[in-house]
């Protein structure tokens, strides 16, 4: 490219940039919302509908930005101030701070995820209600194979493991298996197909979030960790400096009250029933007595 | 229907955003394109018209992700996806510009010359009325994939009828997706029966001369 | 942040080109993916494109088709496609999608290309007592195949930009390194995956290009010799 035009082209982007920017500028209301963030998943999404929602009770100003793709998309705008409050989960997201982490268990997770987080965010309130990666397999598959644990794997070759294309170069993906499980996969990026790829025979073993109701609806069995290759993830959420104390004990008493029975029921809402996030969280916050 | 029926307002309400999320590009675009066409010398339109080609080939969603980190824009909202768009917009609107305007008969613009237009008269009342038929035809085709385009931009967390499928296929919920890909569709007419009648209405001669065959 | 030699170093790293996820087993996959989707799309539609443009029947359904197919979006297609047919056919689902797009473009192209062929040549044929076949086959096709390469060549650039979301649905593709670049915010596999994705349009692209221009040439000549 000559540098005339180079330069056209940069100054014609910055332009449109300008005007775009002024546009959404003028959309911003003068006090400032809390901006809530979920990930592109619906179970978080409706975490984060309870958040908003408990907030707009109280009479904040909330400003959704759901369905911000996965952990390494949103977290750069988390740390830009961008984002004020996410719902997250313990355990994957002190592994994103910290590779190394070497806590498994429930508190110790959460200690470290504190010590952990970059200044200007910080771990509210810690959910009784954990969602997190777990490898499951078909009741035939682990019948035959006699599977209960992740390193009854070990003898078994030709092993597929399927799920979201990020899994590959995840710390529990096919390096984790190896190193903790002496465990051999050939990987498939199975994305949003995983669950019903597992059950098409397509892939051997599964990467399945521990809330998904098609677990319990489809008979799988989830294979127990015990070298606690997946930490602990519980929900929780995190917060930044722009959300003062009021709001903090708002979220972290919705936090609190939501257990694991109560994270699975507003998943299977979700998928069963076909409700919306906004529906799902409000009926939930209502029977808590959260809102009236 | 049950599940169109029951998140009507919700699917409006991504509509609306989709509908400007496709039409601030489609105008950003245009205006781009125009200002290239007319500025650029004429030498240096076969670089730009290649340059554009290339950039075509690019897929939407590497440069939807690409973009805050090459040109520092903000990770959230509609902005990444409102500027890649608008380059595209721009990248189809150059050629059918360029080519709407070659098209005016050069008959008839040395005459309009002749008689003393200035060249922004010449621009306003000859070339430019002369020039709508093609551009609104290059703007229809522009129109149609921006509208298809702007929803792979719900990847990247913009929450337009796109956000639809990505949810519609988590859930498994196959209502939800058909329900996005109707509702793009309808936009899609609806835009394209917009630029349909606006070109009939700043091109009054062509209806005249058809009533009079 | 991200700069041009962490791309290059990236594109040159033999450990990013092999294994199942390597480059040169998703530039096959997408190419394949591109190439079958282009071929049954034009088994399809050339003869109908031929058809329509040679009776002069079913004109206004190819325009309305052919603008209003560029408004369906290929992700919900995509996936609405396989939900209904299931996982065990993506392949099928997400080719019959690619199809779908393929097949306005090669219509309108061999729809236009007969069209243009002056009246006089078409009812020359006739005249000399060619039947509709060998009309079509000395007369319609060859003198329309710079029309169709073009056609083709529209195809081609949305197909190969569509199979960019095959990973998706949990098929391969050069779009695995562009989601799993965007997930694990890997700009080098990000831009070095689209890369080779634009070079893979680009080319393909040129070819077809030139493809045209060479029926082009042929015909112009072929006409001064008569």
């Amino acid at each position: 490219m000559t540098k005339p035009i180079k330069k056209s082209i940069k100054s014609a982007i910055a332009l449109s940039a300008v005007a775009v920017l002024g546009l959404a500028g003028c959309a911003e209301s003068s006090s400032e919302p809390l901006v809530i963030g979920s990930q592109a998943y619906y179970s978080n999404e409706i975490v984060a509908e309870v958040y908003a929602q408990v907030l707009e009770d109280a009479g904040y100003s909330v400003d959704r930005q759901f369905a911000l793709g996965q952990r390494d998309v949103y977290v750069p705008a988390l740390l830009a101030g961008e984002i004020d409050i996410f719902p997250e989960y313990t355990g994957n997201l002190l592994q994103y701070f910290d590779p190394e982490a070497t806590a498994t268990a429930e508190e110790d997770v959460y200690q470290a995820l504190q010590a952990a987080l970059p200044a200007g965010l910080t771990a509210l309130a810690l959910s009784g209600a954990s969602d997190q990666d777990s490898y499951n397999v078909t009741s035939d598959f682990a019948m035959k194979n006699s599977l209960t644990s992740i390193g009854d794997l070990a003898g078994v070759t030709g092993i597929r493991l399927g799920g979201a294309p990020e899994l590959a170069e995840r710390p529990y993906g096919p390096t984790g298996l190896l190193s903790s499980y002496g465990v051999t996969v050939e990987f498939e990026a199975t994305g949003d197909t995983t669950v019903e790829s597992l059950v098409a025979g397509l892939i051997d073993m599964a990467n399945v979030y521990s809330a998904d109701p098609r677990i319990q609806q489809l008979g799988l069995v989830t294979l127990t960790d015990p070298q606690g290759l997946f930490l602990s993830s519980n929900l929780v959420p995190i917060a930044s400096d722009a959300v003062n104390q009021e709001a903090r004990d708002l979220i972290s008493a919705v936090s609190s009250a939501m257990t694991a029975a109560d994270l699975v029921a507003l998943n299977v809402r979700s998928v069963d029933e076909q409700l919306s996030s906004a529906v799902i969280a409000r009926d939930w916050l209502l029977s808590k007595g959260l809102i009236d | 229907m049950e599940w169109a029926a029951k998140n009507f307002d919700f699917v409006l309400e991504l509509s609306v955003t989709h509908l400007l999320i496709s039409l601030v590009p489609l105008v950003l675009g245009s205006v781009l394109a125009f200002a290239l066409v007319r500025l650029t010398p004429l030498k240096l339109a076969g670089t730009i018209g290649t340059t554009f080609s290339a950039i075509y080939a690019i897929p939407s969603l590497a440069v939807f992700v690409a973009l805050p980190a090459v040109i520092g824009t903000s990770y959230l909202g509609p902005t990444n996806v409102v500027i890649a768009l608008s380059i595209y917009v721009a990248a189809a609107m150059f050629f059918s510009i360029r080519d709407a305007f070659s098209q005016v008969s050069k008959p008839t613009v040395f005459i309009a010359r002749a008689q003393g237009l200035s060249p922004l008269q010449l621009f306003v009342h000859v070339e430019l009325p002369l020039a709508i038929p093609g551009l609104i035809a290059g703007l229809r085709v522009a129109a149609a994939s921006t509208v298809s385009m702007a929803s792979i931009g719900a990847i990247v967390g913009v929450r337009n009828l796109g956000y639809l499928f990505l949810d519609g296929f988590q859930r498994k919920i196959p209502e939800e997706i058909l329900t996005g890909l109707f509702a793009i569709f309808i936009i899609g007419i609806a835009l394209d029966l917009g630029l349909w009648a606006l070109g009939k209405v700043l091109t009054p001669w062509t209806r005249r001369s058809a009533q009079r065959v | 942040m991200f700069s041009i030699g962490e791309l290059f170093d990236w594109l040159t790293d033999a450990e990013n080109w092999t294994g199942r996820y390597g480059l040169a087993n998703l530039f096959v996959e997408h190419l394949t993916l591109t190439l079958v989707s282009l071929a049954i799309a034009g088994l399809l539609a050339i003869p109908i494109g031929v058809a329509i443009g040679q009776s002069g029947r079913g004109e206004t359904l190819v325009i309305a088709i052919s603008s209003a197919s560029r408004a369906i979006p290929t992700m919900g297609l995509m996936f609405a496609l396989v939900m209904f047919m299931g996982v065990e056919f993506r392949q099928f689902a997400v080719v019959l999608a690619l199809v779908g797009i393929a097949i306005p473009p090669v219509l309108a192209g061999a729809y236009a290309g007969i069209k243009s062929i002056p009246i006089v040549i078409r009812e020359g044929a006739r005249a000399q007592g060619m039947t509709t076949l060998q009309q079509i086959r000395h007369v319609g096709l060859p003198l329309s195949a710079s029309s169709i390469a073009g056609g083709f060549k529209i195809a081609y650039l949305q197909v190969v930009s569509t199979v960019v979301l095959a990973p998706l649905v949990g098929l391969g593709g050069l779009g695995f390194g562009v989601i799993q670049g965007l997930a694990l915010r890997d700009f080098a596999q990000l831009t070095g995956s689209a890369v080779v994705i634009v070079l893979l349009s680009i080319t393909g692209e040129r070819l077809l290009a030139k493809a045209q221009g060479k029926l082009d040439r042929r015909l112009t000549q072929s006409k001064i010799n008569r």
